[in-house]
């Protein structure tokens, strides 16, 4: 596609530089966290040294990355290397995930060309590559590594390829889990906390929270559960409707068990209740979470109360048995009652499913759940992706657009800046002619202009309209020299 | 004005042709039945396509569905100067409108829109017979066509849709709880509401449906003693009256307590359900011609 060439990028000036679960592990990811504290001193610090015109960290458990508004245009030349595969490498626009210098600077040339090019052309600046070094030198520092090192594990991405990582990562086409929901808000949170994100980054975040909700109402992306506590809470839901106002119980007192409380609280469960061999465990975790502790002895009591009960134990044999559930329920609860049982070995007897309104799951019942889910979302990837690539091309419109109107001004105002100087050299040279004589000369030259530029403003028009416009502005910006800021064009006179 | 443009003066008698009134009638009502077909289509694909929820386009298209029956109805009515209470026809679709408009109700919750699969396809089946019978009164003669029989026959109907969504909520229940409790978590899991959704749906449907059942029949009663010969115990309508009243009774009483309540009162509604329907038939054909019943 020509209009993701790098040559065709360069004047997006947009960049991405980051860190994902696709390019580092867990335990480099967390080095190059922001803590929110920092979070808008670092953007301060980008955009107050010039190193960018605007800037927005996204920060989340499996990304940091900074967007940036490049200064002048284009990313220029980027110094460090990243050793290794990336997310998209090997794709077109301005990744870079192994390319050394990419030739984003260079001269414009017939066909795009992938060689690396160590100078900038006219008008670019090394802006954009010097940020880009920033950046990584930035993201090194917090990490506490040599640069060379953090750019191992870092990607980035210029112009086009920038806008439409934003817009995967966004749709969360790029998450760990395909689907999840919490990055549209954590991308809008990004965004709304960055004081200074400059008039092209901005349009872009407008244009990806779009995307996000495009593909959310007009694909089954999000659709089911893809966690094993989602899948709990999918079946909570299809038993109980809401869950809000609901009572549950949580046995064990472990880390899945306070997941599992955090998922129930997040749903709007009324009350807890915590259950634990030690009481003190469950004292402490019951604070945490603003519910209940109980002991073991008091589970019979506790139940007949309970919507929802969630096991989680290291007990190495069951805890809740069917003479247990005889028990407090003689013929069966009144209210269903759902028990899921994430531990392993299992804490609940198989039979206790067989008690009538008695709904029992386990670990392999909810994996169930979500390898369903994973592969109905996988099989609406084409979908998203023909939103996202749609995003993309719109944005690229409207980013060509914005540059054909200038431009177009300025083509016209240096070719009447020459026409100008030509005539009065020439009408030096014809002291003799009379003024009607020179009347004719100026209309004559006037119209020979306005026609010779009638058919590439048209097609400069026309450009911005299908698509085309960046390829074209460029094309027009090199062959008539136009790379001086707006409304400076020189007089070209030699 | 509608009145007086299409089908009627302003002092109440008609003036348009019949014909012309009568082909906008069937017009409305076919475009009604198109927009249930549409929206029934549409749903049991979403089913068959294992999609977790209803198309958005249900609502809209629902509502428009109810407009058009309602316009169809209003204009029935303008016309012949009676609502479509007398007559088996008229009487089948405005029973379809009462559950197409509970169909659109549940549109606005969204959890629980997609029981309009079962539900569209029954007022689909009631709106394509009253075509097919051709929208006209009959039956009753028109000295006895008073108030008090049109109360009758619309508290009836209350309770025969009332008895229609408790028979759709619980076949879905019964359908969920198999999923459930089997651990298949398919297309009918996906779909369909939860649990309690449908059994508060359906509880609902009863406690609104047996009530106004209850009093159409005592009025029904009434009017009958007053107009006709009193009633025998043998007369179709009388049997049909009595069952219904006893599914009812039979599907509260299910629900009274225990920890199969929400199961037994979803399986007596189902049942029940087509035990009426089925003695409608075998009633309706002993006595072919009849005037007086549905």
């Amino acid at each position: 596609m020509a209009v993701g060439s790098p040559r065709m990028t360069r004047e997006m000036p947009l960049a991405v530089v980051g860190l994902s679960h696709r390019s580092a592990p867990v335990e480099v990811r967390e080095r190059f966290v922001f803590p929110a504290e920092e979070a808008a001193a670092v953007l301060a610090e980008l955009t107050d040294t010039g190193v960018a015109d605007g800037a927005v960290l996204l920060s989340t458990c499996n990304r940091t990355e900074l967007y940036l508004e490049l200064p002048g245009a284009g990313a220029g030349t980027f110094t460090f290397t990243r050793s290794g595969t990336g997310p998209g490498s090997g794709s077109e626009g301005g990744e870079d995930a192994h390319a050394h210098s990419r030739g984003h600077g260079s001269p414009p040339s017939p066909s795009p060309s992938p060689s690396p090019s160590p100078s900038p052309g006219p008008g670019q600046g090394r802006g954009g590559g010097r940020a880009l070094d920033a950046v990584v030198r930035l993201f090194a520092r917090r990490a506490g590594m040599p640069v060379e090192e953090a750019a191992r594990y870092l990607y980035h991405r210029t112009g086009r390829a920038a806008a439409e990582h934003l817009f995967r990562v966004v749709t969360s086409l790029d998450s760990m889990i395909l689907g999840e929901a919490q990055i549209q808000g954590q991308v809008r949170a990004a965004y709304e906390s960055a004081a200074v994100a400059g008039p092209t980054l901005s349009r872009l975040f407008q244009a990806a929270l779009a995307v996000g909700g495009r593909v959310r109402s007009e694909t089954a992306l999000g659709a089911g559960a893809a966690s094993v506590p989602s899948a709990a809470v999918a079946l909570a839901r299809k038993i109980f409707g809401s869950l809000r106002g609901r009572r549950a119980l949580v046995l064990g007192a472990g880390e899945m068990s306070e997941l599992a409380l955090s998922c129930l609280a997040a749903e709007g469960v009324r009350s807890v209740v915590v259950a634990n061999r030690t009481e003190a465990r469950a004292r402490e975790l019951a604070e945490r979470v603003g519910g209940r502790a109980i002991a073991y002895d008091g589970l019979e009591a506790a139940l007949p109360k309970i919507d929802i009960v969630m096991t989680a134990t290291a007990a190495p044999g069951p805890v809740l048995t069917r003479p247990l559930l005889d028990r407090v329920f003689p013929g069966g609860p009144r209210h269903p009652l759902l028990i899921v049982d994430i531990a392993l070995p299992r804490d609940v007897e198989p039979a206790v499913g067989q008690v009538e309104n008695v709904f029992l799951y386990d670990v392999d019942d909810l994996r169930q759940i979500v390898d369903d889910s994973l592969e109905r979302r996988r099989a609406e990837m084409p979908a998203a992706e023909r939103i996202v690539d749609e995003a993309v091309d719109d944005f690229w419109r409207w980013y060509a657009a914005r540059d054909v109107a200038p431009l177009i001004r300025k083509l016209r105002g240096r070719a009447e800046a020459v026409r100008r100087a030509e005539v009065e050299k020439a009408l030096r040279r014809l002291p003799e002619l009379a003024p009607e004589q020179r009347e004719v000369v100026e209309a004559l030259t006037r119209q020979l202009l306005a026609k010779v530029l009638h058919r590439p403003t048209v097609r400069l028009r026309e450009a911005a309209g299908n698509g085309n416009g960046v390829a074209v502005v460029h094309a027009a910006r090199y062959l008539f020299e136009l790379d001086g800021p707006d409304g400076e064009g020189d007089t070209g006179a030699e | 004005m509608l009145r007086a443009a299409v089908c009627g003066s302003a002092d109440g008698r008609p003036r348009a042709p019949v014909a012309v009134c009568r082909a906008v009638v069937t017009v409305l009502h076919l475009a009604a039945l198109a927009g249930y077909v549409a929206v029934a289509a549409l749903l049991g694909g979403s089913l068959a396509g294992g999609r977790a929820r209803a198309p958005g386009s249900i609502a809209m298209l629902t509502g428009a569905a109810v407009v058009l029956h309602a316009a169809a109805l209003a204009v029935y009515t303008i016309h012949l100067g009676e609502p479509p209470l007398v007559g088996l026809a008229p009487s089948l679709s405005a029973l379809g409108f009462l559950i197409g408009a509970v169909v659109l109700a549940t549109t606005v919750f969204r959890e629980s829109r997609t029981l309009g699969v079962v539900l569209t396809p029954v007022v689909a089946i009631l709106l394509g017979t009253a075509l097919a019978l051709g929208l006209a009164p009959a039956g009753t003669p028109v000295a006895y066509r008073d108030a008090w029989l049109y109360v009758h026959v619309a508290l009836s109907f209350v309770g025969y849709a009332g008895l229609t969504v408790a028979f759709a909520a619980g076949l879905v229940y019964l359908l969920q709880f198999r999923e459930l409790k089997g651990k298949r978590f398919g297309r009918v899991f996906r779909f369909f509401p939860a649990l309690d959704t449908l059994d508060v749906l359906g509880r609902r449907a009863l406690a609104i449906g047996f009530p106004a059942f209850s009093l159409g029949l005592l009025i029904g009663f009434a009017w009958s003693a007053r107009f006709q010969r009193p009633l025998s115990a043998a007369d179709p309508k009388v049997v049909w009256g009595a069952l219904i009243w006893l599914v009812f009774l039979a599907a509260l009483g299910a629900r009274a307590g225990g920890a199969s309540r929400c199961r037994r009162g979803a399986l007596v509604c189902v049942v029940g359900y087509a035990v009426v329907v089925f003695a409608y038939v075998v009633l309706r054909l002993a006595e072919a011609g009849g005037p007086f019943f549905l």
